[in-house]
């Protein structure tokens, strides 16, 4: 285990506005471009706009995240791109039902006096 | 070390039919996938699964794996492998496809071997194995961190830990553990990333490292909720104190401050603090929200004094919007 007694001060990226291109993506991805073309075809991640050209497009770091549980869910549970769209579209369904399910219940929680 | 039941992990007897087998490891890998589940230990369960599944598809390994489960296993649940034990399906030439072997545990990496040393799968490498003179940038590691909203709102510093996938001078890729003290800067709100740069996994052949994006998450609190910048309060006011209008002290995340509950107030009735809400160019508000609290038991004074006023406000029906 490493330790590092230095406090590290952090990039705040949705403050700042970072973006990654398309090659970045694909690098960090370590995957090529076409398919991340695929990807945001099916609407599995999207450019922060819209542009006519892919080397045009940026990505933001939600996106850089969404891509690496697409490459997981897809290697896992060996899913094609449709399956692979609605499985993450279901999930980012449940996962905001979760969080909103669990912040109601602690206001009722809160105005009952529990 | 342990002995795994493999067939119990993937809840299958003994005669299951590979088809029966792969249909049992489908189910589950969806189950308990760690992007899906929300089930406590679900990473170790899918692990688990991956592995028995990773033996149990391949009739070579089954059956070796049944020879081993046969001899080798003890009573007390321990196992040791016969001596001389050499496992003939050779598993560290890299013949897996799907699952991670990084991630097997000592049981498979003492009855297969070299598993976790076989390759660069996960890292996208394909079968090649390691080659010192490729060039390649780390992996970056997305992780998640949960802070108080006392935190999240007055910034912290915090202890990160998270797992990076590092070759050794042999190249062999090991997980390691790395934990980092960062400063996490005032305002953060749910959802929001931040990263530290060159702190994911080290690149290879003089890549550059990967980065650390760290995800922010919000622990409940005991008395405030969130509203995108706003945090919200629910206030229980004396009924006095909504009828008349009181100052009254409440917290807010900086501490305590007071409040003017405004003459005739009602449950509900919400009252702004500004700027108490999440910092930042622009700043949230702290939203109270009264709620009239009576006390669990009257005096006889007090009852009487109750009495008067029902005979004084006998023309108020709470219930009019019932329509009874």
């Amino acid at each position: 285990m490493t330790k590092h007694n230095t406090t590290l001060t952090v990039e705040v990226l949705d403050n700042n506005g970072s973006t990654f291109t398309l090659r970045e993506v694909c690098e960090r991805g370590d995957c090529h471009a076409e398919f991340i073309i695929k990807l945001v075809d099916y609407g599995i991640i999207a450019p922060v706009e819209e542009a006519e050209e892919a080397l045009q497009w940026q990505f933001d770091v939600a996106a850089l995240s969404r891509l690496q549980k697409a490459m997981r869910l897809q290697r896992d549970l060996n899913l094609n791109l449709p399956g692979l769209a609605l499985s993450l579209d279901l999930l980012d369904e449940v996962n905001a039902m979760r969080r909103d399910m669990a912040r109601l219940e602690q206001r009722l929680r809160h105005l009952t006096g529990e | 070390m342990d002995f795994k039941d493999y067939y119990a992990a993937l809840g299958v007897s003994e005669s299951a039919t590979p088809e029966e087998i792969k249909k049992a490891y489908r189910k589950l890998a969806r189950k308990y996938h760690p992007d899906v589940s929300k089930e406590e230990n679900a990473s170790d369960k899918f692990k688990e699964v991956g592995e028995a599944y990773e033996v149990l598809k391949d009739p070579e390994k089954r059956a070796e794996y049944d020879q081993l489960r046969k001899y080798g296993a003890r009573d007390d649940g321990s196992f040791q492998p016969p001596p001389g034990w050499q496992s003939a399906s050779g598993f560290g030439g890299g013949g897996y496809t799907e699952a991670d072997a990084r991630q097997f545990s000592d049981f498979f990496e003492e009855i297969f071997g070299g598993g976790r040393h076989g390759g660069f799968s996960g890292t996208g490498f394909g079968g090649g194995g390691f080659r010192q003179n490729m060039r390649m940038r780390g992996e970056d590691v997305h992780a998640k961190l949960a802070l108080f909203l006392e935190e999240a709102i007055n910034g912290c510093e915090k202890q990160v830990s998270f797992t990076v996938q590092e070759a050794d001078q042999h190249g062999r890729v090991m997980p390691r553990q790395k934990t980092l003290k960062v400063k996490i800067p005032a305002g953060m709100r749910e959802g929001q990333h931040i990263r530290l740069k060159g702190q994911g996994a080290p690149g290879v052949g003089g890549g550059e490292a990967g980065d650390l994006f760290i995800e922010v998450e919000l622990a409940p609190h005991p008395h405030f909720t969130v509203e995108g910048r706003d945090v919200m309060l629910t206030l229980p006011i004396a009924p006095w104190e909504a009828a008349l209008g009181a100052t009254v002290t409440a917290p807010t995340v900086s501490g305590k401050v007071n409040v003017k509950v405004p003459k005739g107030s009602t449950s509900g009735r919400k009252l702004r603090l500004k700027g108490k809400g999440f910092p930042g160019k622009h700043p949230g508000d702290q939203i109270i929200v009264l709620q009239v609290a009576m006390p669990e038991q009257h005096n006889p004074e007090a009852e009487k004094l109750y009495e008067q006023l029902a005979e004084l406000e006998k023309n108020f029906n709470p219930r009019s919007k019932l329509h009874v």
